[in-house]
């Protein structure tokens, strides 16, 4: 017997005060910081966001029937418990840490989740910079799985639209260090914006959704640097507020190369880390890391000789 | 009511109006972010900045000459390897790509004009002054 519970759509909710928000948000850069918006980017984040929304909606159903295959061949079923739902939140960010970090990872998925970091700014309307490809990726098979625990996809779906709300306030500028108790469990702000930065020593760290802890566990935690100025983007920054291309660049580069690539390196270019290439002629981001590093080592030899 | 209640179970119905809803949420942002001036005016201080820039773009690139253009809205670089790094203005960023011809480079007088090959970052115009001459022989030098 399934129970005929539904899913609570949080983030539609959620809009007036994302609206609320950004407008407060830019209240404040007005005073202290008019680079922090750019009308052009914040048009091609907030189409990306309603794109996504719109894309979310048509394919909401098949996820959703997917899941609830899954949940009928669970093997234990969860009670709609107070327990059970800090729980399943848990449960979900630890599949998000893992989702978002396998979209960084392999370029399959990077392919999808670029739209999220292809804005050079770092503002509330950033964060509704979502992808429209996230169904054809088939990222969301990394959260669903819990229903086979058990887990009502119902909540499934409402504790990751939580997830995603919760995200949304990290988007900024504007707030700077919270306390550290906070920092240390909860992703924040400075923990965010390191995920969002391309300077060498940021790149590819804190992939965490709402709780930082999994970075610390796995060892992909990075604090914010006061000496280091945060750069936001991709390492081939777009060059175009174009909606479009910033939909679909990467799929088009990922396509186009295992189009153009032996034989025997094409499934590589879509399973490995973005920016490998078969010739070595292209930066990942460890390569970027690494020769950083030696630089900074070099820099600080020639001082010591000094 | 009733016809309006018909309406809205129809399927999309209330999908599209939700989109249309939020489109003209979107609209209004982006407007409030015109008239509050936000996005600022940036430009390339000198020739240390060009070449943040340019290590920025691609870490280790260490410039061994720089043309900036009169508005500073954009810059040419060149390191020790020969490799040329065009720099532009992108709202208020700057945005970089690694030139590999020679193929899109005009000059006329002072000015050069610089295609990338990536058609999305556009063709760039700079004024480089009395220097204009000697990039755009620099950048012939570039595979054809």
């Amino acid at each position: 017997m399934t129970p005929d519970i539904h899913p609570v759509d949080i983030v539609t909710y959620a809009v007036p005060f994302f609206i609320l928000a950004m407008i407060w948000e830019m209240t404040w850069a007005r005073r202290r910081a008019p680079e922090a918006y750019e009308p052009r980017d914040t048009w091609t984040s907030l189409a990306l966001g309603l794109g996504s929304t719109v894309a979310g909606a048509l394919t909401a159903g098949v996820v959703y029937a997917a899941a609830m295959a899954l949940y009928q061949h669970r093997v234990a079923t969860v009670p709609f418990a107070w327990w059970a739902w800090i729980a399943c939140f848990v449960l979900d960010d630890f599949n998000y840490y893992w989702a978002h970090r396998t979209g960084h990872r392999i370029r399959w998925f990077w392919a999808s989740h670029v739209n999220h970091h292809s804005s050079q700014h770092y503002n509330l309307s950033t964060a509704l910079r979502q992808t429209w490809t996230g169904f054809v990726a088939l990222s969301f098979v990394f959260r669903i799985w819990p229903a086979l625990l058990g887990f009502h996809p119902a909540m499934l779906v409402t504790v990751g639209g939580v997830n995603l709300v919760y995200q949304f306030w990290i988007h900024t500028e504007a707030i700077g260090r919270m306390p550290r108790w906070f920092e240390a469990v909860f992703n924040t702000p400075s923990h965010h914006r390191v995920h969002h930065a391309t300077n060498p020593v940021y790149l590819d760290r804190n992939y965490a959704g709402a709780l930082i802890v999994w970075d610390r566990l796995f060892r992909t935690f990075q604090p914010e640097l006061d000496g280091e100025r945060i750069r936001y983007g991709i390492v081939r920054q777009l060059g175009t507020f174009g909606v479009m291309w910033s939909v679909f660049h990467e799929w088009a580069g990922m396509l186009k190369d295992f189009a153009v690539a032996p034989l025997r390196y094409k499934l590589a270019y879509l399973v490995r880390e973005p920016g490998w290439s078969h010739d070595g002629s292209r930066d990942t981001s460890d390569r970027i890391r690494e020769r950083w590093r030696e630089r900074q080592d070099g820099a600080a030899r020639a001082v010591r000789l000094d | 009511m009733k016809a309006v209640q018909a309406l809205l179970a129809q399927p999309g119905v209330l999908l599209v109006l939700k989109t249309l809803a939020s489109l003209v949420g979107v609209l209004l942002v982006v407007q409030l972010a015109r008239w509050m001036n936000l996005g600022g005016d940036v430009r390339i201080r000198d020739e240390d900045h060009a070449g943040a820039l340019a290590d920025e773009a691609m870490c280790g690139f260490v410039p061994v000459a720089v043309g900036l253009d009169k508005a500073r809205i954009g810059a040419l670089v060149r390191d020790a390897q020969g490799r040329v790094m065009l720099i532009r203005r992108h709202g208020s960023h700057f945005a970089a790509r690694l030139l590999e011809n020679h193929a899109g480079v005009r000059l006329d007088q002072h000015f050069l004009t610089v295609a990338t090959g990536d058609s999305r970052f556009g063709t760039v115009t700079l004024n480089l002054g009395p220097e204009a001459q000697a990039w755009a022989a620099s950048l012939r030098r570039l595979e054809g």
